[in-house]
């Protein structure tokens, strides 16, 4: 079965969405670097909003069933957070270097308990 | 033999180009390369979108991500990028555990994703590409160009739009962006001769 | 002016000014000037004001609204055969005839209640009945132009008293507590008489009370270091009192009803101990106020039970009819005979064992109850029950008034300040007593008369005969007092109620002046002792001739048939009334006896008192040195008193000048105001010998000659006995003294009764009482005691347990927690990317149970 002839259904994309996924979240997990972990939450964002790129498309799905318009706006939102959350975290990854002269996540333990 | 359907043939090309970038990152020790990784991956991402059919989003992908935050993003790596810290390994137990771990996830969700069937189901593609920009464009603003002939109540609901969401997340972005900058300064170090001891005056950095 | 609805508003304010006065100077005493010296002008103010319109409402409301009755007269000729007639009838009736009267009520009455009921038959009446009645006809028609007829004024009051209430406290069932007035000519009389004589007394301590102006040291008084006692004055507290003994005291006499008597008797019986306990840092002072006050609940403990008798059997405490409910007199002596009968509430109470077995009290039923008083029959039982009721109520009298037996109080009770003696043993306090049994004669059953005749007799000569041997002046005339309540007491006892009443009036004046002559004296020399004084005849003339004044009252000195001191009339009256009780009733002659014998005794012991005092050389040179009259605002009220010592016995009658100026004095005014239908002959049914003749009977020659001439012969007497021993000193009194010793000692003890109360009342009340304080100590207090120690032991295992295991479950399960959350706190390693992995971990784990547990509910 010739994968270039069959079409495109929306668990292809979730199962896109979930290689990302899990992708962004084990890079959160290994990298020591915040800006490795900050790539990683990209990436975690990234899966997901391939999921609601997916359900809300017309292609792939009914029209009636799907999410239209409002799975593109949650996506879109998604976007925008990102990055606000982008400029946040990279400001906060630049004063914890100021402060530590390092970006290892490790050593930001002063929480622990 | 059918027709090759080059739709799916742009799917898999982009597909495989994210899902290959994104393991790149995960597996790339140099923190410059994850960068460049991460773009490819996020603009093959961008490509997806568009053969779903949401073009502005794509568009946005685009611009935001690869054009904006990722460019933050270097920006960082730049400012940071001393020798020790763009190479910075992980234990290998570490490593074993996060794979273990990982991979039960993805299984887990490539599960869920093959699990229903109407999922599955392939759907005949409208021969008419719409532009989304618009319609996207008035949601946001609280009209829902896209329903006004919706006859079913149930599909109708929701007409007002994002207006309010579009409210909050504008504030939001004006909160972030003052608050990094604030954040992101440059510090002000009392110099002078006769310097003591002298403490940081500004407190929020600690 | 109509009296109906003057008087009440007028005596209204009369009595309520001296409680104005009362309460300002309980609020702002102490700021009225220094030590409050303007309370004294201000409760002065007070009293004076009370006295103007008492005397107003005397003068200018009654007299001219209210013709008073005719004085009197007795028909010379005939009345020696007449009396004797009717003594003899009375005791043939009373030997003879008993069951006759018992049903007839009495064969006397019968004839004047018909005299009563047939005025127009009255000269037919007249000439049946005798000549007595006769001549008293014909005087009042010829002398008085009132127009009442003789024959009335025997049943009929000459004028209805005005009753009604000012103001209703509540109403509680049957039970109405009112604030009301009772008003005849012997309450204005009262007003009058007592306001008058608290304005001379105010006047009086204004002089006599100085010393309270500024700090005070009281040489009686030695504090534990030895030195004196030195307080703050009291002016302004003493006036405070004043003004609401005379507001009590007017209230007793206006009140309409026996609660609002009891409340104001109460009231009089506290500022007493006020009063008494003036001086209270001085023991004597604070035991003789506990006395007074302790003496007087015995007497009050009776009058309680006699009010109770009286309401539970008649439904009211009103005396008389307010809005057409009968009073309690009007339910005694109903219309129109005014004859004393039990009342029907009393016949039924007496009778509820036949109404309860059903028979109904019909009117007719409750008479043949009544005319039946056979031992154990209802009548008899309601008789009874008005006997106890009247001794109920005289047993309040007896403690007020100080009579035998409970008379003790009174002479410790001089332990206050002088006008306080003055004020309490002339107007106030003790009047109270004899005022409220002449209030209450019309309810006083002959028997009930008879006991109150014995306690006074008996009274008059204790008090007499210890009065010989006293040598404290204020002692002296406390039992004087005594003696002159008995007197009273005697007069109403033997039915002379206008000679009682009439005695109360003239010796208020004549005492109130005695005391207040003593108090000059003791603020002169500063001693009670009359063996430290003598001869200050020259130093303070007018106290010592305002004395001689009232002494000569007291004794009744007077010309015979002629004119006499105030105290001539009254005791003449007494000893008349007496002897026409004697007359009646020779068994008890001796009451009569006494009461001659006390006369003497009274002028012997008073001018003993007189001769010691002023006469003679000085016993004590220094203090006689230092003696001197007392400033005028002092002697001027004695002026004043003597003045009326002297008159207020005279009438208009006296000068032959009635026919001039119509019928005006004391007496007259009290003849008005007798309670209906006490004038005539009274009979006892219990004890049918018993007879109380009618009062008019003792202004017959036959009683009043003898009685003048006894009266003004022993009252001789006992002067020259006093002048041969004090005055002229021809018998040495000590010899006497010593030759009797036995008896001196007898009365210098008082007749040992303090000592006899000690033994009987205060001994074995002491005895219990220790007993019983040795019981709670012993065996309450070592039960609380126990019971604590119990307690504390239970505690003490509850603290234990408490401590260990309460405290050790909650202390481990804390720990535990503690040791948990330390062993939680390892999972906060505060590493980024171990929670990543948590979260995932978290996630994965959360689908998986979700799947399962899906799986499992479809399975299932």
């Amino acid at each position: 079965m010739n994968p270039f002839v069959e079409p495109i259904t929306v668990s292809h994309y979730m199962v896109v969405g979930a290689i990302m996924f899990v992708a962004g979240a084990v890079c959160m997990a290994t990298k020591r670097n915040a800006l490795g972990v900050l790539m990683g939450i990209e990436l975690v964002l990234n899966g997901a909003n391939v999921n609601f790129i997916a359900f809300g498309s017309e292609y792939l799905r009914p029209a009636a069933d799907g999410m239209g318009l409002d799975g593109q706006l949650v996506a879109l939102f998604v976007i925008v957070l990102a990055a606000a959350e982008a400029a946040v975290a990279l400001a906060i990854t630049l004063n914890f270097y100021n402060n530590h002269s390092t970006v290892d996540v490790d050593r930001a333990d002063e929480l622990k308990g | 033999m059918d027709p090759i359907n080059w739709s799916s043939v742009f799917f898999w090309l982009f597909s495989t180009v994210a899902c290959v970038f994104a393991v790149g990152v995960v597996l790339s020790n140099n923190i410059v390369r994850m960068a460049f990784y991460l773009i490819l991956s996020l603009g093959a991402t961008a490509g997806l979108f568009f053969l779903a059919g949401a073009d502005f989003v794509g568009a946005m992908q685009l611009m935001i991500y690869v054009g904006g935050t990722l460019v933050l993003l270097i920006f960082g790596v730049m400012l940071t990028a001393k020798g020790p810290f763009i190479t910075m390994k992980t234990s290998a137990g570490e490593w074993l555990l996060a794979a273990v771990v990982g991979g039960s996830l993805l299984a887990v969700l490539i599960a869920a994703a093959t699990s229903v069937g109407a999922w599955q189901q392939p759907h005949e593609r409208p021969n008419t590409a719409q532009v989304t920009a618009t319609p996207l464009g008035m949601a946001l603003l609280g009209a829902r160009v896209d329903k006004l002939e919706e006859s079913d109540a149930t599909q109708r609901r929701g007409m007002s739009g994002y207006l309010l969401p579009f409210e909050i997340v504008s504030v939001h972005l004006l909160v972030v962006l003052i608050g990094s900058a604030y954040l992101a300064r440059p510090k002000r170090r009392v110099s002078g001769p006769s310097e003591t001891p002298a403490p940081t005056v500004s407190a929020p950095d600690r | 002016m109509d009296p109906i609805t003057t008087l009440p508003k007028l005596l209204g304010i009369a009595w309520l000014l001296p409680l104005a006065s009362f309460v300002l100077i309980l609020f702002f005493g102490r700021r009225m000037g220094k030590a409050g010296s303007k309370a004294g002008y201000l409760a002065t103010a007070a009293i004076l004001s009370s006295c103007a319109i008492s005397l107003f409402a005397l003068f200018f409301v009654w007299l001219p609204n209210y013709e008073l009755p005719g004085p009197v007269e007795h028909d010379e000729s005939g009345h020696h055969e007449t009396a004797a007639a009717h003594t003899g009838d009375a005791a043939e009736h009373g030997d003879h005839e008993g069951e006759a009267h018992e049903e007839n009520g009495s064969g006397d009455h019968g004839e004047n209640a018909d005299v009563a009921e047939k005025p127009s038959d009255e000269a037919d009446a007249a000439a049946a009945n005798g000549g007595h009645e006769h001549g008293g006809e014909e005087h009042a028609a010829a002398d008085s132009s009132a127009g009442q007829h003789g024959g009335a004024h025997h049943a009929e009051p000459s004028v209805r008293p005005i009753t009604g209430d000012w103001y209703a406290l509540g109403e509680f069932g049957s039970l109405r507590i009112t604030i009301g007035y009772y008003i005849d000519s012997l309450t204005v009389l009262m007003f009058s008489m007592v306001t008058f004589i608290a304005t001379c007394i105010h006047f009086y301590a204004y002089g006599y009370m100085h010393d309270e102006l500024h700090d005070v040291d009281d040489h009686e008084v030695r504090m534990s270091d030895g030195s004196h006692l030195r307080r703050p004055g009291r002016f302004y507290r003493f006036f405070q009192y004043l003004s609401l003994f005379c507001f009590s005291m007017l209230g007793i006499v206006i009140a309409g009803n026996i609660a609002m008597v009891f409340v104001f008797w109460e009231l009089v019986g506290i500022c007493s101990y006020f009063l008494i306990g003036f001086y209270i840092e001085r023991k004597s002072a604070s035991n003789a106020a506990n006395k007074a006050f302790i003496v007087n609940r015995v007497g009050d403990f009776g009058m309680i039970i006699g009010l109770m008798i009286l309401f539970g059997t008649l439904g009211t405490f009103a005396f008389g009819d307010i809005d057409g409910k009968p009073g309690i007199f009007s339910q005694v002596r109903p219309e129109p005979s005014h004859q004393l009968i039990v009342p029907d509430g009393m016949i039924k109470a007496a009778a509820f064992e036949e109404i309860e077995s059903g028979v109904e009290p019909t009117a007719e039923k409750i008479e043949a109850w009544r005319a039946d008083t056979s031992p154990g029959t209802p009548g008899h039982w309601a008789y009874w029950l008005m006997i106890i009721a009247g001794l109920g109520i005289f047993c309040g009298c007896v403690g007020k008034s100080a009579q035998f037996p409970l008379h003790v109080w009174l002479p410790d009770a001089m332990e206050g300040p002088t006008p306080v003696s003055a004020l309490v043993h002339s107007a106030t306090m003790v009047a109270a007593g004899v005022y409220l049994v002449g209030r209450f004669f019309p309810v006083f059953v002959p028997e009930v008369l008879l006991v109150i005749a014995i306690i006074g007799c008996v009274t008059l000569f204790i008090a007499a005969t210890i009065a010989i041997t006293a040598t404290d002046i204020k002692r002296v005339l406390a039992y004087s007092t005594v003696s002159q309540l008995g007197y009273m007491m005697l007069a109403l006892g033997v039915g002379g109620w206008v000679a009682g009443m009439f005695h109360l009036i003239t010796h208020a004046f004549f005492k109130s002046l005695l005391f207040m002559c003593s108090g000059s004296v003791i603020h002169a020399v500063h001693t009670n002792e009359m063996t430290e004084m003598g001869g200050l005849r020259k130093k303070m003339p007018w106290t010592a001739y305002t004395m001689l004044v009232g002494c000569l009252a007291i004794m009744g000195a007077g010309i015979p048939f002629t004119i006499g001191l105030s105290g001539h009339y009254s005791k003449d009256s007494i000893l008349a009334q007496a002897l026409s009780f004697r007359a009646s009733n020779p068994m008890y002659g001796w009451l009569f006896i006494v009461a001659a014998g006390g006369a003497a005794i009274t002028a012997f012991y008073m001018f003993r008192l007189w001769f010691m005092t002023f006469a003679g050389p000085p016993r004590n040179q220094e203090r006689y040195d230092h003696a001197h009259e007392s400033p005028r605002v002092m002697y001027v009220p004695l002026v004043v008193l003597a003045v009326f010592a002297v008159g207020v016995g005279w009438s208009t009658n006296t000068f032959y000048v009635d026919s001039l100026l119509g019928n005006f004095g004391v007496q007259p005014l009290l003849e008005q105001a007798r309670p209906a239908g006490t004038l005539d002959t009274a009979h006892g049914v219990l004890m049918p010998n018993l007879v109380h003749p009618d009062e008019h009977e003792s202004h017959f020659p036959a009683f009043h000659f003898p009685a003048e001439l006894v009266a003004v012969a022993t009252a001789l007497t006992g002067l020259l006995l006093a002048a041969v021993f004090y005055g002229w000193r021809v018998l040495d009194p000590a010899e006497v003294r010593a030759q009797f010793r036995p008896i001196y000692d007898f009365l210098i003890h008082k007749w040992y009764f303090d000592e006899l109360y000690d033994l009987i009342f205060v001994r074995p009340v002491l005895f219990i009482a220790n007993r019983v304080a040795e019981f709670d100590k012993i065996v309450i207090d070592g039960l609380i005691h126990g019971v604590a120690m119990w307690t504390r032991v239970v505690a003490l295992i509850d603290d234990l347990f408490d401590r260990y295991l309460i405290d050790g479950l909650v202390n481990a399960f804390s720990r535990w927690v503690f040791a948990t959350a330390i062993w939680f706190r390892g999972a906060e390693t505060g590493r980024l990317r171990q929670y990543v992995m948590f979260i995932v971990i978290g996630t994965v784990a959360l689908f998986v149970l979700v799947t399962f547990y899906l799986n499992s509910t479809m399975a299932g």
